[in-house]
This record gives C-alpha cells, sequence and structure tokens, in this order.
C-alpha cells in the first residue's frame, strides 16, 4: 500500500518533470531574435536609452532605415542600465539573443566572444572613413571588430564656472597641488568642492583609475591588462596619491552613501544645483545634469578641465581615459543586423545621435554639432591626448574591476590601504577567470 | 491504456477482471473500503502533484544546479566548461570578507532575538490589556511591518544620511553633539540597521506574541490572582511559560530572515559599500562576489553554502529547541 502510493507519486512527478523539460525546451530555438520569411527580416535591438531624447534617435533611425530598405524592420527594446547587463546574460544563455545590442566591450566583449556569442563585423571602406581606426580599436580583439562605437567618452572633471569665479579661481587647475589649493577655496565659500557618487564605488573608483593613468606608463598599464598582476609599485603609489589627496577632505559630506546619478541628492545632482563644484565624470554627465536642474534645462555654466597632471608620474600628463562599448552583432543574426549598425555611422545619424545624447558623435565628420564649451574643451583634449585608456573595470574585466572598485572605497572610507587595493586585486584574479 | 487499468484496482474493476485480493473479488464487508484505498491513491498522487512537482522544480532542482555550477569557474555564458572542483568552497572558507559577512549574520540573528523578543513580549502584555486606543496602537506597530522593503530602505536611507531630517531634528533640539554619519561610519552603520530591521519587524513579532497570549484560557490567570499573585507574578509564572511554543515559533522565523536577510541593506547600502560600511551580509556577498563580478560559478557556491548554513542552524533548531512544539516534524527521523 505504501509502495504504490509511492509509485504513484513518483509517477506523478515524472510526469510533471517531463512536461517542463518539454516547455523549456520548446521555448529555446523560436524565440531567438532574428527571423527573416519571404525576404521579410524582422530585427531586435536592445539599448539601455530610456524614454527621451536618446530613445526616440533609435526609434527614428529605426523608421528611416525601414523606409531605405522596406524589407526590414526594426523592432528597439529599451532596457534600464542597471538591469540591462542580467537580462542580456540571461537571453545569450538561453539562445534568445537580440540580434543588437549595447556592448560594454573590455573583459565583458571578451566572455561573450570566448562563448562564441559575437559576430566578427567585416567593415567596409567607408564604414573606416565613417568611424577611426584609433576609436575602433578598443571594440577589436585579436585584429577582429566586434563592437561598433556611436560616441568617444572621454572623461574629465565637470565644473561649474559661476562656483569657480565666486570662489575666486581663474583658471581651471593643472596639476593636483592646483586643484588642492582650489578644494580650499572652494570650501570657504561653502560649498561642497567635488561631488562624488561612492555609493555605485565606480565614480569613487575612477579617481584611483585617473591616478594610476598618471602613475603608470601605458606599457605597465597595458601589460597588467594581460597578466592581472598588479605587482608594479606605480600601483600603490596611485593609491598613496588618492590618500593624501583625500587629506584635504575634497568630496561632499557623506559621500559613501551618495549615488552617481538618482536624483537631486546624487553626486550629479549636486553640481546640477550648484551645492558641489565639480565632479570627475565621463562625457555622459551633461546629459545627467540637465535632468537634474531645477528647470530640466542644461546646466548653462557647466565646464570642463582634463584630470591634472601629477608631478613625477610615469603615464603621460596628457593621456585620457574614457569608456568605449558600442554595439554588438549576436553570433545567430542574420547579415541584415550589420546592415543597421553601418548606417548608424553614417554623418546624418551620427550627428542626431551626438545631439540626442549631448555627446561627441565618434564620425568626426559629424562632430560639427560639438557647440558648448565643455564639448569643445573636452574633443580638444581628446584630439591632443598621447593615448586613451578605457576605464579600468572594463580593461581588466568585471571580476577584477568590481573588486577594484569596492577596494578604492575602503580607502575612501578610511578602512582601506593602497595596499589593500592590490591585494583585493590580486584576491579577485583568483575567483574568476 | 487497458495495460494501465489492469494494474490498479479501480481499472480492473472496471474493466470487470477483479483478481484475488481485489475488493470486487473480496467478500463483503471490505469492498467499500478497499476500493477506497485506490481512490485514496488517486488523490493523493493528483492533490500532492501539482505540490511536489513545483517544489521539486522550483526549490530542489534549482539547489541541484547551484551546487553542480558551484564545481565550475563559469562567467556565465554558454555551458560552464572549466571543472575547479571544491576550489571555489576553499576560496569562500578562506576570505576574509566572507569571515566579516558571517560575523555581521551571526550579529544580526543575536541582535535581532536581543532586541526585537523582549520588546515585543513587553508590547504584546500592554496590549493584551483593555487600554483607551488599543486597535490604534496595534495598528501602528504592524503598519512597518506591512510597507515593502524598498520603500523603508528608500526612507530611512535618506531621513539618516548626514544632512538627512535626522540630525537635522538633532540640531534643531539641541542634541546637535548626537548627529552622527548613521549609515557610513563603520562603528555606527549595523547599529542603524539593527535599529531599521526592529522597528519594521517588531510589529510581526508583536501580532505573533498577541496571538498567543490570546489563546491562553482567562481562568488560568483568575486562579493564579485568586491566589494572590500579583499582576507581574501572573505574567511570570503564567503567562511567559504558556507563552513559550509562540516565543520558539517567533525566533525561528527571526533566525532564518537574519540568515538570509538582503532587501534592507542593498536598498541602503547599495550594490558596492556594504562591506566598507560594515553591513555586508551572506546574501549581498553572494550577489557582490557572483552577479556583480561576473562569477557565477563562485556565486552558486556561496548560494549553496549559504542554503547549507541556513539548513544546519534550522535543523539544530527544530532538533533542539522546537522538538517539543512539533512532534513528529522532519525532526523525528533525524536521530
Amino acid at each position: 500500500m505504501m509502495k504504490k502510493t509511492r509509485t504513484a507519486a513518483i509517477a506523478a512527478l515524472g510526469l510533471g518533470l517531463a512536461l517542463a523539460a518539454s516547455a523549456c525546451a520548446g521555448g529555446g530555438s523560436s524565440s531567438g531574435g532574428g527571423q527573416s520569411s519571404g525576404g521579410q527580416v524582422t530585427l531586435s535591438f536592445w539599448t539601455n536609452a530610456t524614454p527621451g531624447p536618446g530613445l526616440t534617435f533609435f526609434h527614428n533611425a529605426a523608421k528611416t532605415y525601414h523606409t531605405l530598405h522596406p524589407n526590414v524592420t526594426i523592432n528597439i527594446q529599451s532596457i534600464q542600465n542597471e538591469s540591462f547587463d542580467g537580462k542580456l546574460q540571461t537571453a545569450l544563455n538561453s539562445n534568445s539573443a537580440p540580434d543588437m545590442f549595447l556592448q560594454r566591450g573590455g573583459g565583458k566583449m571578451q566572455a561573450m566572444v570566448n562563448a562564441g556569442q559575437l559576430q566578427p563585423l567585416n567593415l567596409t571602406a567607408t564604414d573606416q572613413s565613417n568611424v577611426s581606426p584609433a576609436a575602433i580599436s578598443t571594440d577589436s580583439i585579436d585584429g577582429k571588430v566586434y563592437a561598433i562605437p556611436m560616441d568617444t567618452l572621454p572623461e574629465g572633471i565637470f565644473y561649474s564656472k559661476d562656483l569657480f569665479s565666486r570662489a575666486g579661481i581663474a583658471a581651471p587647475p593643472t596639476t593636483i597641488p592646483e586643484l588642492e589649493a582650489d578644494v580650499a577655496k572652494l570650501k570657504a565659500i561653502k560649498v561642497a568642492p567635488i561631488a562624488v557618487g561612492a555609493k555605485d564605488a565606480w565614480p569613487a573608483a575612477h579617481w584611483y583609475y585617473y591616478f594610476a593613468l598618471r602613475e603608470c606608463s601605458q606599457a605597465t598599464m597595458n601589460a597588467t591588462a594581460k597578466s592581472l598582476n598588479f605587482s608594479d609599485p606605480c600601483w600603490t603609489k596611485a593609491g598613496d596619491d588618492l590618500s593624501s589627496f583625500l587629506k584635504v577632505n575634497p568630496f561632499e559630506q557623506g559621500f559613501l552613501t551618495t549615488s552617481a546619478q538618482q536624483g537631486a541628492g546624487s553626486s550629479a545632482g549636486l553640481v546640477a544645483n550648484h551645492k558641489a563644484a565639480m565632479e570627475l565624470m565621463g562625457n555622459w554627465d551633461p546629459g545627467v545634469i540637465s535632468t537634474l536642474t531645477p528647470n530640466q534645462k542644461p546646466l548653462p555654466d557647466l565646464g570642463w578641465f582634463p584630470f591634472p597632471a601629477v608631478p613625477g608620474g610615469q603615464g603621460d600628463p596628457s593621456a585620457m581615459m574614457g569608456g568605449s562599448g558600442g554595439y554588438s552583432v549576436s553570433a545567430h543574426a542574420p547579415k541584415e543586423a550589420f546592415g543597421f549598425l553601418e548606417f548608424l555611422l553614417t554623418k546624418d545619424q551620427q550627428q542626431a545621435y551626438g545631439k540626442a545624447f549631448i555627446s561627441i558623435p565618434v564620425n568626426k565628420a559629424a562632430q560639427g554639432i560639438v557647440t558648448s564649451s565643455y564639448e569643445i574643451s573636452s574633443l580638444q583634449a581628446f584630439n591632443k591626448a598621447a593615448y586613451t585608456m578605457q576605464f579600468l573595470d572594463t580593461v581588466y574585466g568585471q571580476n577584477v574591476g568590481n573588486a577594484m572598485n569596492t577596494a578604492v572605497v575602503n580607502l575612501l572610507a578610511g578602512k582601506g590601504t593602497s595596499a589593500g587595493i592590490v591585494s583585493a586585486t590580486n584576491a579577485a584574479a583568483a575567483k574568476g577567470a | 491504456m487497458s495495460n494501465t487499468l489492469g494494474a490498479t484496482v479501480i481499472g480492473r474493476s472496471r474493466l470487470g477482471k477483479p483478481q484475488a485480493g481485489d475488493a470486487a473479488s473480496a467478500a463483503s464487508p471490505a469492498p467499500r473500503k478497499r476500493r477506497g484505498r485506490g481512490r485514496l491513491r488517486l488523490e493523493i498522487a493528483l492533490l500532492s502533484g501539482p505540490a511536489i512537482i513545483i517544489f521539486v522544480g522550483l526549490v530542489i532542482f534549482p539547489v541541484v544546479l547551484a551546487a553542480y555550477y558551484g564545481f565550475y569557474r563559469w562567467q556565465g555564458y554558454g555551458v560552464p566548461t572549466d571543472w575547479v572542483g571544491l576550489k571555489n568552497y576553499q576560496l569562500i572558507l578562506t576570505d576574509p570578507d566572507f569571515h566579516q559577512v558571517l560575523l555581521h549574520n551571526g550579529l544580526i540573528v543575536v541582535l535581532s532575538l536581543v532586541l526585537q523578543g523582549p520588546l515585543a513580549i513587553l508590547l504584546a502584555l500592554l496590549l493584551n490589556q483593555k487600554i483607551r486606543g488599543r486597535s490604534m496602537i496595534r495598528v501602528l506597530i504592524f503598519v512597518p511591518f506591512i510597507i515593502s522593503e524598498v520603500i523603508v530602505g528608500t526612507g530611512w536611507s535618506l531621513l539618516l544620511q548626514t544632512t538627512g531630517a535626522v540630525n537635522d531634528a538633532l540640531h534643531h533640539i539641541g542634541l546637535g553633539f548626537l548627529a552622527a554619519d548613521w549609515l557610513a561610519d563603520p562603528n555606527r552603520a549595523l547599529w542603524s540597521l539593527m535599529g531599521i530591521i526592529t522597528w519594521k519587524y517588531i510589529g510581526f513579532a508583536v501580532i505573533l506574541m498577541l496571538a498567543g497570549l490570546q489563546s491562553i484560557p482567562d481562568e488560568l490567570g483568575e486562579a493564579a490572582r485568586i491566589d494572590g499573585a500579583s499582576y507581574w507574578q501572573v505574567q511570570r509564572h503564567i503567562m511567559l511559560p504558556l507563552l513559550g511554543p509562540t516565543i520558539r515559533i517567533w525566533a525561528f522565523l527571526s533566525i532564518i530572515g537574519s540568515l538570509q536577510l538582503f532587501d534592507l541593506v542593498y536598498i541602503i547600502w547599495g550594490q558596492y559599500i556594504s562591506s566598507t560600511a560594515g553591513t555586508s551580509t551572506m546574501a549581498t556577498y553572494m550577489v557582490h562576489n557572483g552577479r556583480d563580478a561576473g562569477n557565477y560559478g563562485y556565486g552558486n557556491a556561496v548560494a549553496v553554502v549559504m542554503f547549507l548554513v541556513s539548513l544546519i542552524v534550522a535543523l539544530t533548531y527544530q532538533r533542539l529547541i522546537l522538538r517539543r512544539d512539533m512532534r513528529g516534524a522532519v525532526t523525528q527521523g533525524v536521530t
């Protein structure tokens, strides 16, 4: 009797599992992105642009492309930035990858390439004239291009010209000692000298990245990207620089629980509302700031200067750091997908892109739309830079980058040391690939 | 189909081919009872089937999968191939960050019991009296428990900022010297968290205790009072011991909740700074070192460790403390 009951239960269980398994298997192939029938192609495109000018740009581009190529329909899908990576990973794992999607680049792109999830892209001569080899180099692995960049995202310090003149600062600082002197002047007029969103870790870590960029030579940085061994003394030196810079208390009160972009209390919000004078950030910052000003318009007195030089460093004082990435084509996408990305690189589209995202388009022919003072300063510095590096958490991969960011936050909180950054990154390398 | 029918009692009786021992072939008065057994089996299968499928599919299967992934170094793309054996577990157990996390979880477990328990019992005793505005107070105490963790976390993190309302209020009432960096100061953050946890979950404990108190017959208290026991003697020697089962169940729920604490910490301290502030838990460690770092294999191993810790604590607690309240539960089989 007991036995039979058990048999019945097991039978019911087995049936259920079989049903569940077949249900899972059924979804696999059909939900995958591109579908073509009778010459009609429907492509999916995932972006982190949220409703606003950015998303409108992509919708318009898809419409225009459909008019030019009536057999191609592109579905633009907007996914919130912080949940983007998780969703994409699930999609890639379950064979339902979108045909085109936002690519973060660096170690993340490397992992996708290793897993055979991306199509190498063969750029035509036209493409190559639209996007310079320098811009595409960060999206290449072993000589093959895996993503198309849309803009250049050089990083530097955004500042409020009004607050600077109120504090009696004539010109933006060019060295760290000058910056420290300006911090004191800004404190005297009772504003936070520098805003940093340490709750999100990476904005704080960017201070360390830049000190490392100034302390370490280009060769050292590239060698470390391969070995993930942070034993060169310049890595510790960069941490020491940051520690000594912290002694002047340059950041806003409670920076550890300040986020980067969310609301008026965020670091971008503090700059937008003249509560803080400076913020070290990538070129997307003006767009973020403009949504946080009281009237939701761009901040009129926003200026930009490159990260100051560090006396005695091995790195070139003109070197810059920035984001890369762009858009990738997934392994099983129809060939029409790449066509759309090529279209996005053309001059008209690039101009529209630059206006929509308030950023510097990657196509040099479209850079004429850059008119605001902070964009002109950053573009000049970018074109003058001896070399550019990607953000270190991108270069060194998500795993090491994540540990490095956390260790920098520890240092800022007074809980860690510059040697701790090095040991944390080495420990992280053991946990992952 | 006919085979299946032939294999079961009901089937055979439907086919009209009863065998020896089957209900229909047996002498009365057995038939009704035997047929009832066949139906019983069917009922068990039908009623428990969906629950078992859901439990196995959504609990057992993921646990097994996590254990499987935990043996790999895996970035989350494609099928895991880089088998590393027990290396992930070795790294977890030797990681100083994980030791910190265990310490935090342990503190949260103990402090939750110590802070919430006595407070909840006192409040329940108070609210068990017939006082004015009793239902109003009950509602007010219970409200924080109903508010979602995200809202509680966001609200408190705004209140407790250095420039937030709490510090402002302290300055205005002349207690400015008490103002502090409640969330970021590593010496204070865990206590701020405990304050929020107590505020949020005390309502649940009070409601449980109240229900326990109200199930105690009035006659016991009355009898004691007639014998001359004071109010406190009645509470101490009659109510409290009879409230025992409720307290033990509440403590069990509190311990498990504390071990798995995630959402409040994640909302208030975000993805990165909980370990800096000293409020990280096993769950935030798992997300930080698994999902955020892209080490899905490692993250799965952490999940397994967390599952084992919770399981061991739960079984030990059931075995040692809940045994008399739950006779015949899991504990009986585990000797």
